[in-house]
């Protein structure tokens, strides 16, 4: 994980510093005059030689001080932690649906192979993975918000809702104030984002399952579990839904970790205030403090999602803690 | 799983479903408040003294008092008294003496005396931050130059620019009023409140910044202590809508009152309604290309004359703004000083063709335009290109990211682009230094045009005290530089918005947009 974390710093580091771009100028827009991108390139140190920059950021790294933000001049660490619960809760209801979603349709699918459950499945999952999440969320506010009025037009709560800031996860902090209607009004909220983020995911875990659990189906132990007589529920659920389960957590930890890093879309149709916005609001004006420890720690999210999967591997299947 | 277990699942999953589907009321926006949906993306700074951006430096605007205001009546814009009753200049053109108004309180309710005003125009110099050249460039505002006279009387010297010079810049947001006792309280490292007042205000306007969530909303509240009396919306909410799609929907379900930056398609949808309107105005900034006069054809004026009547206008403003665009060839935009429609150009292929011949060009030339990503900019690079080719000109268009492409131009690198500029101040001025005077390196120096004579021109308008005298050399200049000059303006932005239609006084108050921006006006 050191060893990710170290090349990663290093190679965002370099992409922002090599392409052809300039941080003042974005930051100052084209009428700044020469003086005035001068001074401030001198104030961020970018008229420093790229050696002596990087210097500076691996010392700052090691201080846990990767810098302020050009944009909203605060240290980056406190902005993340500022965007990452909105983020962290939409991939959390995101990540439900996706497992619920998947898990039961690819089992089902695969239970039902050839069947029209398992066609429709399919059909699911190839739509799931082929439609763009910008035109799918702007499909369903268009359908559930302004025709059928089901559902709010995105935003994490509504305007005239001031919820109490605990965790900054607005639906648990909603809990533990027992403050019923903003939990209501937030879930009210989620439930369209969550849905679009989370689509393309449940249908990849649909997938991955029923590939999965097609091979368990076909394995021994399930054949002389039904030659002992075992009802045909008690093997799916038993021993066939159990064991086909490691590849999808595989695919669910990944899922995660993207989940974190890759609500772009999502959060831009929806205004969802979280972490990729921020990260795309960086990459626009080339807030490189922003970037590169946005990256970082995206990056440590997707590590650190990867090392939970190797470990549950050794929960789901005991031969593995050998 | 047992049929007890399943059906107390169904009944959790039932209930659940019922809960988001019918639990949750939609409130309508109450009377007194003002949703407005625009993107927070370009959003740093709420400090008066800092922030460079548009629309956010018109929203500033509104948290603070500045020495005079700026209206806009008729078409035209008109200074008014603010936090400075009257204002005299002495008899060299430089000094000025500023009159305060009496009683008047900051939202906190302390009063604001003229120590107040003179803390903060000092507070901007020595900041030195993105706007403060509006103050110190245009009409030589130094720390010295600046006193206070009595409690009640400021005095400042400049270096003798012309009245609109000196009262629109102290009129737009760098020249506001902050409370100095509040903001010295909240220094920090000698900050001079730099840091706080990014998300707080210290000042005497109509609204007080109550809160500022990044990324989700934005709150003003109306100034009980504000000396015109409260405002009638009470409270203001900018709503972060990054998506255009996404704003209109809201507007027209109502769950917005306002919505920003909403494409020619979406505003014409909006037109057909009964629900909302669109309000607009002309707009503070412009399109043109740019003619590098260092590349080799460019060097002829006839050759950028011939670009010139290449160039379709009407096209361009019909099919990229949708008509929401003015036909305006100069560089001093509708509605300032020194303004007079003065459009000599529309598109004559065959005067264009027989320009190119006479320079040595019969056959035309190949040259690389430049523009950037966005999608209008990549549209109007299209017509451009287009219009060209009608001539012989083979351009092939180059799209760069838009700080890459400026980085780019202010290295004097580029040949052909299409951009736009944003005007800071609405005088002549701020338009005829960087388009015509090439000492102040700004566009005419980027695309290598060094002319003295028109140099000399803007220097002497920017020093003439005498208007009418002072409007005369513009013109001038105007026909020089439509001659000569190496821009052919593309047209002049008309800013719109989609307004719900019980949001009343948003023509007066979003007229003249972005340099006067007023929610004061602003009622349901």
């Amino acid at each position: 994980m050191v060893i990710v974390m170290t090349g990663v710093a290093t190679i965002v580091f370099f992409i922002t510093r090599i392409i052809p771009a300039d941080p003042v100028g974005a930051i100052l827009g084209g009428n700044a005059p020469i003086e005035l991108v001068d001074k401030m390139r001198a104030e961020l140190g970018l008229d420093k030689p790229i050696h002596e920059q990087f210097i500076d950021y691996v010392v700052g790294i090691f201080h846990g001080d990767f810098g302020h933000s050009l944009v909203t001049k605060k240290p980056i660490l406190e902005d993340i932690f500022t965007f990452l619960p909105a983020t962290m809760e939409l991939a959390i209801v995101a990540m439900f649906f996706a497992i619920i979603i998947g898990i039961i349709s690819g089992a089902f699918s695969a239970v039902k192979r050839n069947s029209i459950v398992d066609h429709a499945t399919r059909v699911f999952s190839i739509m799931g993975v082929a439609l763009p999440v910008f035109w799918l969320g702007l499909i369903l506010l268009f359908f559930l918000y302004f025709k059928a009025d089901l559902f709010p037009g995105g935003g994490r709560h509504s305007l005239f809702i001031f919820p109490e800031k605990i965790t900054g996860l607005v639906l648990l902090d909603a809990i533990i104030c027992r403050d019923w209607d903003t939990f209501k009004d937030a879930l009210h909220h989620i439930i369209l984002p969550a849905f679009v983020l989370g689509y393309a995911h449940a249908a990849l875990i649909s997938r991955i399952k029923r590939a999965s659990m097609l091979d368990v189906l076909q394995q021994d132990y399930i054949r002389t579990a039904r030659a002992k007589g075992l009802g045909k529920r008690v093997v799916i659920f038993r021993h066939a839904l159990r064991n086909s389960l490691i590849p999808v957590v595989t695919v669910i930890g990944v899922s995660f970790g993207d989940l974190l890093g890759g609500a772009v879309l999502t959060e831009t149709i929806f205004s969802w205030p979280g972490l990729g916005r921020y990260l795309v609001n960086a990459l626009l004006v080339l807030d490189y403090p922003a970037i590169t420890g946005g990256t970082l720690f995206i990056a440590f999210v997707y590590s650190l999602a990867n090392l939970l999967v190797d470990i549950s591997y050794a929960v789901l299947d005991p031969r593995m803690q050998n | 799983m047992s049929s007890k277990k399943r059906s107390a699942f169904l009944r959790i999953l039932l209930s659940g479903i019922f809960i988001m589907f019918t639990g949750v009321v939609m409130a309508a926006i109450p009377k007194n408040v003002l949703v407005i949906g625009q993107s927070h993306s370009n959003m740093k700074t709420m400090d008066p003294h800092v922030c460079y951006e548009s629309p956010t430096g018109s929203f500033v605007m509104n948290l603070y008092t500045q020495l005079v205001h700026i209206s806009y009546e008729n078409d035209k814009f008109v200074i008014e008294p603010d936090t400075a009753t009257s204002w005299n200049v002495a008899a060299d053109g430089k000094t000025w003496t500023f009159n305060i108004r009496k009683g008047m309180r900051f939202a906190n309710g302390d009063p604001l005396t003229a120590e107040d005003v003179v803390y903060s125009l000092k507070r901007v110099i020595k900041l030195k931050k993105s706007p403060s050249w509006l103050l110190t460039d245009t009409f030589g505002l130094s720390e010295e130059g600046i006193k206070m006279i009595d409690s009640y009387t400021v005095q400042i010297v400049t270096n003798g620019a012309p009245e609109n010079v000196v009262l629109s810049n102290l009129a737009n947001q760098v020249g506001s009023i902050v409370n100095k006792k509040l903001v010295e309280a909240n220094d920090k490292d000698g900050d001079m409140g730099m840091d706080w007042l990014v998300d707080h205000s210290a000042g005497a306007g109509a609204y007080v910044l109550k809160a500022w969530n990044r990324n989700q909303a934005m709150i003003y509240t109306a100034n009980k202590n504000y000396w015109k009396g409260p405002a009638r919306l009470e409270t203001i909410i900018f709503k972060d809508v990054p998506e255009a799609a996404e704003r209109y929907l809201l507007l027209k379900k109502g769950d917005i009152d306002v919505a920003f930056k909403l494409t020619p398609e979406q505003l014409a949808e909006i037109s057909k309604g009964n629900m909302a309107r669109v309000v607009k105005t002309p707009g503070q900034s412009n399109e043109y290309v740019g003619m590098s006069a260092n590349f080799g054809p460019f060097k002829n004026p006839k050759v950028r004359q011939a670009v010139k009547y290449a160039i379709d206008y009407n096209a361009m403003i019909d099919k990229v703004r949708g008509g929401y665009a003015i036909n305006n060839q100069q560089f001093i935009a509708a509605g300032y000083f020194g303004y007079k429609e003065n459009n000599p150009y529309s598109q004559d292929l065959a005067k264009a063709r027989q320009l190119l011949k006479e320079a040595g060009y019969a056959d035309g030339f190949d040259v690389e335009l430049t523009t950037s990503v966005t999608e209008r900019r990549r549209a109007e690079a299209v017509i451009v290109q287009q219009n060209l080719a009608q001539i012989g000109i083979r351009a092939k268009i180059n799209i760069m990211q838009t700080a890459q492409m400026y980085a780019k131009f202010r290295k004097q690198g580029i040949d052909l682009i299409v951009a736009g500029w944003g005007n800071d101040y609405p005088d002549a001025d701020a338009l005829a230094n960087p388009f015509a005077n090439h000492r102040v390196k700004q566009l005419a120096w980027r695309l290598n045009w060094l002319d003295d004579k028109a140099a000399d021109m803007a220097e002497a308008a920017a020093q003439e005290k005498d208007s009418a005298r002072r409007a005369k050399i513009y013109q001038d200049l105007t026909n020089y530089w439509h001659e000569n000059g190496p821009f052919a303006m593309l047209y002049q932005m008309v800013e719109t918005w989609g307004v719900n239609n019980k949001v009343k006084g948003a023509d007066d108050a979003f007229g003249g947009a972005y340099v006067h921006f007023d929610f004061y006006k602003l009622y349901k």
